[in-house]
């Protein structure tokens, strides 16, 4: 009887094994997006996998799930220890979220947890105070909070996120104190808290700072990147202003799959997804949202992820 | 008076097909257990990506309505309330089904949902830029207060008993800080690795409300067949509307504080139903009957959990910050479509603007005339032989709450919350305070916390928590509503003194 | 109903409000749970109030389990245990799913056992219910349940 049991599961493995790599994938994958429905992950990740069916792409449909909570840790511990590694489970990164997430401690991943795909968008941070407020440009701010150490307020998506790594450059380049305030509704909470007048300034989104000058609420005053973004050419790079900050802050987006994935699936997906995120209507869907689009294949990602866990070791250990 | 221009965009043939296909597919889907409206809205979008802005935002809109309203059809023939908002719903709606008057439980909450709605989206058309510097007003000191009033609702809703229901209400708040807290990322009472994710409020709803009822099931047995087949009351839909109006004073009640709390960013229409519930019982004439399968409740309820949906999308459409998850979401299906809410929506694209408020208006309508129809129909379920209902109920609630985030824990949650709801249920706690814990709980923490670190870089904390007039207005109305409860419990306790005296 | 019946879920709770509280006031960091030390100091006050109203013999709210209900309850209950805890994943959602309302029906269903027609209808109603089920999660709603056994 064990014989037979053994002798049926060999072969049922033999059946499978190969056809995995040649036919993979043969059925609709799934994409956890650690943060909620309607936010910019979010919403990026249902436009850059919305050709996933198509025949030239992976010729099965990505549906994407949520399990929002905690700055994204729920989500990534998930993939880290729960998801099966069979190539139908993908994840949305956001670096540098879980890389310093890691490194501050009290999670399950780190960046050996998991394969990344490739890379689909990078969106700085930038420093945003209401369309009425007294200051306009980044020196009033830092004149401002000298003048009250501690007591300049201002909002960003949580701790350990790309608006909080921002917000450490700004005050060790600026040599100041400030009062970062955490936003448990994320980007969009801590925008309202700058249009409502909660708190004096913020870090948030580009993309979400963006739409809202354009509605008319807000005022952008710097870019946390090395260079002006496309969307906000008149807006100055904080090094322009005089701080020495880096492009460390920038919230990249991308695709990964859990470690112990097999390696033929790996190949398949990192040689795929970066031309499906160049197709012409997902480009055109991410330009018309205000999304920054930047494609990065996997070894170029690989080495931006080694890159920002040593920046990110370096800056985080002064706290 | 803009709208008015843009009715024919509505009823051309494609959008008139889509907003069908919207209310029809929303009540569907809101009635099925684990599905909220902001999930019904978020499983849409895909489907907007082949159609025009305006009509895709014609779906959206319609969906969003009518999952809102189908949610009280599942609150009231299964006692599982489809959202948060369809809480207050099943108090008198089940009991009313239990009742064999589930086609008049669900007559009614049409009936009050397509008032209540309409009113809401009519102060949306009418009153946008007003209601948008009111929705921005609610700060964090605010919304903690507004919390805390909410806490003072715990003590009275379904129980019998004061301080078991209050003590349901810490249960529900102590399980609401299980996981990983928001703003610190510290983790607390993570006694299980399924439960890092915390608990989720759709699959804890649906356990508490629905384990229970298949397990009270259960204890019935095998009753022999035809021994409890219920009657179910035909009631001609006249005289539903004619009962609606008698209840003005609860839809006037129901209506008025759904807009009021939907239009405030963060709370949302999760507790409009009950806020508004324990507000028409302190004011009716006829208190005792709350809870006994009373039409105010369901009035009023309904009423409120549709009135938020118009204001609940003032702050995303003028201000473009969804101030709730389902306008998040809605604001996801905008952008692909590269329209940005604010004023460039209305100044660059007011047909898709108006056509997308105008659909939810004849969504409102479309809704109610459709849920009327089926009412009679789908109170039939009442009918449904026990056994069949119990297994049925517990598989829809393994699925329902598995399908939130295709995760297993959250089906283990559902099941051992509902299975020790069930236990407690017997011995006087109840699962409507508790589950009010869990809602309130993360709502008033997170607002003191970011309020504090606010308030210790600026003014300090005396001045921020009491200062101001809405501020010292939402304390005012926490401590009437305190004392006013008191007192009605004192007289109660007065006339069933005297009652009790009469009788010896 | 006994006393004693009171005194067990209301022990159960001041058990539990007595753990969260030590927890609240012993992990660190101390200002993420400064709201759950809060919570918990009420929550541990109210459930001695209930459990010592329970040991007096005050509680009054409530109609308890009676033997006949637990007696009732039993094989449900453990059906839906074992079909929640581990059937589910083990078997995949359809298979488990299945195999549980079949169970359910033919426990708790009124028609007598022996006659071949009940059996049928029995069967006729579980399909019905596979095929919905099938139908809303897998087809509308493309929900990914943990696959096994049948359903790939």
């Amino acid at each position: 009887m064990k014989k037979l049991l053994a002798g049926l599961a060999t072969a049922l493995l033999t059946l499978t094994a190969p056809a995995m790599a040649q036919d993979y994938p043969d059925r609709p994958l799934m994409m956890m997006v650690s943060y909620g429905a309607g936010g910019a992950t979010d919403f990026q990740a249902r436009i850059v996998t919305m050709t996933a069916g198509n025949e030239d792409a992976l010729g099965q449909p990505i549906a994407i799930v949520n399990k929002p909570g905690a700055g994204g840790r729920v989500g990534w511990n998930w993939l880290a220890t729960q998801a099966d590694a069979d190539g139908y489970t993908l994840g949305a990164y956001n670096v540098p979220h879980f890389i310093a997430q890691s490194i501050e401690g009290g999670v399950e991943y780190s960046t050996d947890s998991f394969e990344p795909i490739a890379n689909w968008g990078a969106d700085p941070a930038v420093f945003v105070v209401g369309a009425d407020s007294e200051f306009d440009t980044m020196e009033d701010v830092v004149n401002w909070a000298k003048e009250n150490p501690g007591k300049l307020t201002f909002s960003g998506a949580g701790l350990f996120v790309g608006h909080h790594i921002a917000a450490l450059q700004l005050e060790k380049a600026a040599g100041v104190k400030l009062a970062y305030i955490p936003n448990n509704k994320g980007g969009a909470g801590a925008m309202k808290a700058v249009i409502a007048g909660e708190v004096m300034g913020g870090v948030n989104n580009l993309s979400d700072a963006f739409r809202a000058r354009e509605a008319g609420n807000v005022k952008i005053l710097g870019v946390f990147d090395l260079d002006r973004s496309d969307f906000l050419p008149d807006v100055p790079t904080m090094a322009e202003q005089g701080f020495d900050i880096d492009n460390a802050s920038v919230n990249f987006r991308g695709v990964m799959v859990p470690k112990g994935t097999p390696q033929e699936v790996i190949d398949v997906l990192a040689e795929k997804v970066p031309a499906m995120f160049e197709n012409d209507r997902v480009k055109g869907k991410m330009k018309a949202g205000g999304s920054p689009m930047h494609v990065m294949t996997r070894d170029e990602v690989i080495e931006m992820w080694q890159a920002r866990q040593a920046t990110l070791e370096e800056l985080l250990a002064g706290l | 008076m803009e709208f008015i221009g843009y009715f024919g965009e509505v009823f051309q043939p494609v959008s008139f097909m889509l907003l069908l296909i919207g209310t029809i597919g929303g009540l569907i889907l809101g009635a099925t257990p684990g599905l909220s409206p902001t999930m019904a809205v978020a499983l849409l979008i895909p489907f907007t990506f082949q159609l025009e802005a305006a009509q895709g935002l014609i779906l959206l809109g319609a969906a969003y309505t009518s999952t809102v309203a189908g949610g009280a059809v599942s609150a009231i023939l299964l006692k599982i309330p489809g959202a948060p908002a369809n809480i207050a719903t099943t108090l008198d709606g089940h009991t009313m089904a239990k009742q064999g008057r589930g086609a008049e439980a669900l007559q009614l909450s049409f009936l009050a949902s397509a008032v209540g709605g309409v009113f809401g989206v009519f102060l949306l058309i009418f009153l946008t830029p007003v209601l948008a510097q009111w929705a921005l007003a609610f700060g964090p000191s605010h919304l903690f207060w507004l919390a805390i009033l909410g806490v003072t609702v715990i003590g009275t809703l379904d129980s019998n008993s004061v301080v078991k229901g209050l003590l349901s209400g810490c249960i529900g708040m102590w399980l609401a800080t299980i996981g990983f807290d928001d703003i610190m990322g510290a983790q607390r009472f993570i006694f299980h690795p399924e439960l890092s994710g915390g608990i989720n409020i759709i699959p804890a709803l649906i356990g508490l409300f629905a384990i229970p009822q298949v397990l009270t099931m259960f204890a019935r047995g095998r009753e022999p067949s035809g021994a409890e087949v219920l009657a179910v009351q035909r009631h001609p839909i006249r005289k539903a509307i004619g009962e609606t109006l008698r209840r003005y004073k609860s839809l006037i009640l129901g209506t008025g504080i759904g807009s009021f709390i939907g239009l405030i960013p963060g709370v949302g229409g999760q507790i409009a139903g009950l806020v508004a519930y324990d507000q028409a019982r302190k004011f009716s004439s006829e208190r005792r009957k709350f809870g006994t399968g009373h039409s105010e409740g369901v009035i009023a309820a309904e009423s409120a959990n549709n009135a938020m949906v118009g204001p609940s999308l003032v702050p995303l459409l003028t201000l473009s910050v969804p101030g709730s998850p389902t306008a998040a979401v809605l604001l996801g299906g905008l952008l692909i479509h590269g329209i940005f809410p604010g004023s460039d929506l209305f100044d660059n694209h007011p047909d898709v603007a108006w056509t997308f408020i105008n659909s939810m208006l004849v969504g409102q309508i479309l809704m109610c005339i459709f849920g009327l129809y089926v009412a009679g129909l789908a109170a039939r379920v009442a009918q449904v032989p026990q056994s069949v209902m119990a297994a049925l109920v517990l598989g829809l609630a393994v699925f329902g709450s598995y399908s939130v985030q295709n995760s297993m824990g959250d089906v283990y949650v559902m099941a051992a919350l509902g299975v020790g709801m069930y236990f407690l249920e017997r011995f006087g706690f109840a699962a409507a305070p508790l589950v009010l814990g869990l809602i309130l709980g993360p709502i008033a923490e997170a607002n003191f916390i970011q309020g504090s670190m606010i308030a210790d870089a600026t003014t300090g904390r005396l001045t921020y928590f009491f200062g101001g007039a809405l501020n010292l207005a939402l304390i005012g109305i926490v401590l009437a509503s305190v004392i006013y409860s008191a007192w009605m419990e004192i007289r109660q306790r007065r006339i069933d003194r005297k009652d009790e005296e009469a009788l010896a | 109903m006994s006393r004693w019946q009171h005194v067990v879920p209301s022990g159960i709770v001041a058990a539990v409000g007595i753990w969260v509280c030590w927890i609240s006031y012993t992990q660190q960091p101390a200002q993420a749970f400064l709201f759950p030390r809060l919570i918990s100091t009420v929550f541990v006050v109210l459930a001695l109030w209930t459990f010592g109203k329970a040991v007096l013999g005050w509680s009054r709210v409530g109609d308890g389990i009676s033997r006949r209900i637990f007696i009732n309850i039993a094989p449900g209950l453990l059906v839906l245990l074992i079909y929640v805890f581990w059937a589910a994943r083990a078997l995949g959602f359809y298979t488990a799913g299945t195999l549980a309302f079949f169970i359910l029906l033919s426990l708790y269903d009124p028609a007598p056992h022996s006659e071949a027609k009940s059996w049928i209808k029995r069967a006729a109603i579980t399909l019905g219910f596979l095929g919905v089920m099938y139908g809303l999660f897998a087809g509308v709603l493309n929900v990914f349940t943990p696959r096994e056994v049948l359903f790939q």
